[in-house]
């Protein structure tokens, strides 16, 4: 099986020369009559008067149309291909669209935001929303496909090699649109069974004074951590949220030298990284804040 | 003299008030479309609430109107654009007091599915049954101050409009009301 | 005869005024005045959109207000700029174009003005009334439902459009009666000059298409205010639903504003090319062809809902379809040029760049029609980059080019041809280079509506490309102003017929007196002032 990817990049190098080949032709014949038949360039005489010619305009009906046939065969071939029938995914993964984040669920084990796949695998992700409508897109992993309220919608992925890719949400969704981007990381199949497997788990840490600040505030209306009693569903699971790459959907990167400090600015603060996003900022005080950030990073 | 009754295809007016009536059309069967693919989900709540037969009643009325109508125009008479003009408020009337009833059991446009879209394509043909019977007021005084200043064209005019006002409701009433009996 | 600044003595305006005119040339200037307006703040508004994408993470404008400023340039620009433009050219040079004393109904031809112009004051009201819409001038349900718009800026969107609506309903079909039973004898109808031709398949196409949006307003707004459920899912109604019905209307919409325009250019070339244009019978019935698939198509913006393989495979092959008609326009043009003697003036400048521009916004298109390419760049800056091809580099230098041919004609002066010049290719620069680069954009991921984009996507350079294209343009309008205001006051003097042209609307003075016409002409065929000036060299019947 061939990524999606790849097959519809080789359409679009056929589909582009075709239309290149057919740009040079016809801008070439535009400015050819504009610099042959320039006023300046004649004397006297009056111009040409023929205005039909009935075999022209069937020549240059039909082959258009013969050069769309084909195009069309083409498509309708690709079309079968990343549409994936025939092969049967090896994993269905459950991806739901919220304002404004990604919520993966792989058989109940829920995680958000960043979608962990194994290489070399056929996937079929299952698209819906909790809201209005997005769009799930990974450029380099293939096509769209939008997720609607009420329906389930499929996309294939497969992607061959391991690494991260990016993506975003490409359905306007609201006032946080722009910052609802995907992080896709495929992982050898090894690597990934891990994965899956700490996902499964539920948190690690044991009940700290830290956990207990996050259990006492209203975060738990909305989130959920495995092994306490948070188990809101409104926003994202946090069970694993420190093995995350990125906080917020990708508007604040979980990786560098300032984890914590990152954390602790979007707890501090939410609506000053994504105005209009639907988590309120929490007053708490500055010894809160640096024990909560802590806890969470540490939930990996 | 012998009047020549205009036709559609060479006079301005009925030609214009042809072509809005198709473009109207195009308007309503895009509401009765959305009715039909949502009509499985209401037809439960169709079938128990709608009463074919008192809607049949103040239908054949509607339908006579036009009758009368093709009378007035071709003769311009003030009593069958009367007749019309009654006919056309006893549909109404009847509409009214349906609305009235369902309203009353808990249904309208924000209740349930079959609610949203009953109460939009009726209630839109009902407009256009008003804004009709508009027309035909102001036809029925403009004959009643002058006969001969109301050009012939008014008539036919007034009365296509009134015809497709009346042909919706054909399909209306066939789609949302004989539709449940299927 | 001495000519008057326009806004001092315009036939039709002098014993009524502005306000009361139902005379068809000015309610045309009217439309135009219109357009030009709302074109400029259309114009403001792609502005602030590109100085806020300048760059990567800007705050220049917050993504409320940059939402809000998204969805009001779309609708400003296609339904309060383009529309009236072409509607205005229209309602002005129609009745002259077939010997007609004005169009068939000429108050409702003033109230169709009216309520356009009040449409879209009501939209901008929403400004003042606790914000303008938010939701993209398509305004996709159910983000436009209640629950997730809960201000009024929908709420004035659909009134504003419907309002708006309703006049562009009523004027197409005071053009299309006027077309069909006003032509002068000998005006057959496959006489007419082709911008009349293209006025009347338009008027059709409005008439076909604008009742789906009127429909799918009134939903909406049941959904909105009467607590229906329509597109809402939970309440067991249907979110493509809105999509269905919205490119139903928005589809020929897109037709509806090229295919003016395409009538536009079909009458500037043949004149400075100073040959009858070639193959009249196909670039009229190629109109017909296009307007009937048009209505076929409507599923190529709903690719990526998930309709299907088999329901995107149709409407596949009718959105390649109706490439032949539109290519056969082109070939025909070229060929009308083939043997002439090309005069460049600014409109033919305008008119060629069109035909340049609308080649690339066409292969965009089918590229589109493309479904694996399609579900690849849909919904992305290709789609922006194309759009624009088609619209601006299309549409908007076919105005461009109108104005320039039928200004003097209008006002009894010519526009400056240096100033013209500049015009022309400050444009050109600036259009290209804003949304040359987009295509690539949308091709490696960047999605639409998008108010900011992060750092590290490397979509900054490009973007930062594209704004300053957008500068330029931007320069090219203030250029084109200045151009307007100066030859209103004080223009080379035009003369009845300054391009030696062939139609009927140059058989009369500049600008035309009330009545239109003294005398009816007499017509034998498509090219009667011509005719008339050349009997020897008059077309073959």
């Amino acid at each position: 099986m061939r990524p999606p990817a790849d097959a519809i990049g080789t359409l679009s190098l056929i589909v582009g020369a075709i239309a290149i080949l057919i740009f040079i032709g016809v801008e070439g014949a535009l400015v050819f009559a504009i610099w042959r038949y320039r006023a300046s360039r004649h004397v006297a005489g009056e111009p040409a008067t023929f205005e039909r010619n009935k075999r022209l305009e069937i020549a240059w009906t039909a082959a258009p149309g013969l050069i769309l046939a084909v195009i069309f065969v083409l498509t309708l071939g690709t079309m079968a291909e990343i549409s994936g029938a025939g092969v049967t995914p090896a994993m269905r993964i459950a991806a739901t669209g919220h304002q404004w984040w990604w919520e993966f669920s792989y058989g109940g084990v829920k995680t958000a935001n960043e979608l962990h796949i194994p290489a070399d695998t056929p996937i079929d992700l299952d698209l819906t929303s909790a809201d209005v409508i997005h769009s799930f897109w990974v450029p380099e992993l293939g096509p769209k496909m939008d997720m609607l309220p009420g329906i389930t919608n499929h996309l294939r992925l497969f992607a061959r090699r391991a690494g991260s890719y990016e993506g975003q949400c490409s359905e306007f969704c609201g006032i946080e649109h722009a910052w609802m981007r995907i992080r896709v990381v495929v992982q050898t199949q090894s690597e990934f069974d891990a994965w899956l497997g700490l996902q499964g788990k539920p948190r690690t840490t044991v009940e700290t004074a830290a956990e207990k600040i996050f259990l006492a505030n209203i975060c738990v209306s909305c989130h959920t951590v495995r092994g306490t009693d948070a188990k809101g569903t409104a926003g994202p699971d946090l069970t694993h949220v420190g093995s995350r790459a990125t906080i917020g959907a990708g508007v604040l990167e979980n990786t560098d030298a300032n984890i914590v400090a990152n954390m602790r600015a979007w707890l501090a603060d939410p609506q000053r990284y994504k105005p209009g996003a639907l988590m309120p900022s929490v007053p708490l005080s500055n010894a809160d804040l640096d024990a909560l950030a802590a806890y969470l990073v540490s939930l990996k | 003299m012998i009047a020549v009754r205009p036709a559609v295809a060479t006079n301005r007016t009925l030609l214009g008030v042809a072509i809005f009536v198709a473009s109207e059309s195009i308007f309503f069967l895009a509401i009765v479309l959305a009715y039909v693919a949502y009509r499985d989900a209401g037809l439960a709540t169709a079938k128990a609430t709608l009463d074919i037969g008192r809607t049949a009643i103040f239908s054949v009325a509607l339908f006579a109107s036009s009758g009368t109508m093709a009378m007035a125009a071709r003769a311009e008479s003030g009593r069958w654009l009367a007749a019309t003009i009654v006919l056309g408020a006893i549909f109404l009337t009847g509409q009214g007091s349906e609305y009235a009833r369902l309203l009353g059991e808990g249904i309208g446009p924000g209740s349930a599915l079959f609610g949203t879209t009953f109460f939009t394509l009726t209630g839109l043909h009902g407009l256009h049954v008003l804004a009709g019977l508009v027309a035909l007021a102001a036809l029925a005084a403009a004959n009643r101050r002058s006969r001969r200043a109301v050009h012939p064209v008014a008539w036919e005019a007034v009365g296509m409009y009134w015809h497709f006002v009346d042909a919706v409701w054909v399909v209306v009433f066939s789609v949302v009301y004989l539709g449940t009996l299927l | 005869m001495t000519a008057v600044p326009l806004w001092v003595r315009l036939p039709g305006t002098e014993r009524v005024g502005w306000l009361r005119t139902v005379d068809h040339k000015a309610i045309g200037v009217l439309y135009i005045g219109m357009g030009v307006a709302f074109f400029a703040i259309g114009g403001l508004e792609a502005l602030l959109l590109r100085a806020q994408l300048a760059t990567p993470e800007e705050r220049l404008l917050d993504p409320e207000t940059f939402n809000q400023a998204f969805t009001v340039h779309g609708v400003t620009m296609i339904l309060l700029a383009v529309v009236p433009l072409l509607v205005g050219f229209a309602n002005y040079l129609v009745p002259l174009m077939i010997g007609a004393p004005d169009v068939a109904f000429p108050r409702l031809n003033a109230l169709s003005f009216w309520l356009s112009l009040v449409g879209g004051i009501v939209l901008y009201f929403s400004f003042l009334a606790g914000g303008a819409p938010d939701t993209g001038w398509f305004s996709y349900a159910p983000l436009s439902e209640r629950a997730f718009a809960p201000g009024t800026g929908v709420d004035y969107y659909i009134l504003g459009l419907a309002v708006n609506g309703a006049g562009t309903i009523i004027g197409a079909i005071n053009l299309a009666v006027t077309i069909l039973l006003m032509r002068c004898p000998g005006m057959a109808i496959s006489r007419v000059p082709l911008f009349v031709w293209m006025t009347l398949v338009t008027s059709v196409l409005i008439l076909g298409a604008y009742p789906a949006l009127t429909a799918a307003l009134v939903m909406l707004l049941v959904d909105r205010q009467l607590g229906g459920h329509f597109f809402d899912p939970a309440g067991g109604g249907q979110a493509v639903l809105w999509q269905h019905l919205f490119w139903f209307f928005g589809h020929p919409e897109v037709y509806i504003m090229v295919l003016p325009a395409m009538g536009m250019i079909s009458e500037v070339i043949p004149v400075f090319s100073r040959k009858p244009i070639f193959g009249y019978g196909f670039v009229a019935g190629s109109s017909v062809a296009i307007a009937f698939l048009s209505f076929g198509v409507w599923a190529h913006h709903m690719f990526a809902v998930g309709l299907g393989d088999t329901e995107n495979a149709i409407f596949s092959a009718t959105s390649m379809l109706i490439a032949i008609p539109t290519g056969v326009k082109i070939f025909n043009w070229i060929a009308t040029m083939v043997g002439g003697r090309l005069r460049m003036t600014t409109a033919m400048l305008f008119a060629v760049g069109f035909i340049a521009m609308f080649v690339i916004g066409g292969l965009s298109g089918v590229s589109l029609a493309v479904v694996p390419i399609d579900l690849a760049v849909t919904d992305s800056y290709y789609v922006v980059a194309h759009l624009h091809y088609v619209l601006f580099g299309g549409t908007m230098l076919g105005i461009f080019a109108g104005t320039y041919y039928w200004f003097p004609k209008m006002t009894g002066r010519l526009l400056s041809e240096v100033l013209g010049r500049w015009h022309f290719w400050t444009t050109f620069v600036g259009f290209n280079l804003t949304f040359l680069p987009q295509h690539w954009l949308g091709a490696v991921g960047m999605p639409r509506r998008v108010f900011t984009y992060a750092a590290s996507t490397g979509w900054g350079p490009l973007n930062l490309l594209s704004t300053i294209g957008a500068a330029i343009l931007a320069v090219a309008m203030l250029i084109f102003f200045v151009n307007l205001v100066r030859s209103l006051r004080a223009g080379e003097i035009a003369g009845d017929d300054p391009w030696d042209a062939f139609t009927l609307e140059w058989a009369t003075t500049s600008p035309p007196p009330p009545e239109n016409f003294s005398s009816i002409p007499a017509v034998t065929g498509r090219r009667p002032l011509w005719d008339r000036k050349h009997p020897e060299l008059r077309d073959a019947p």
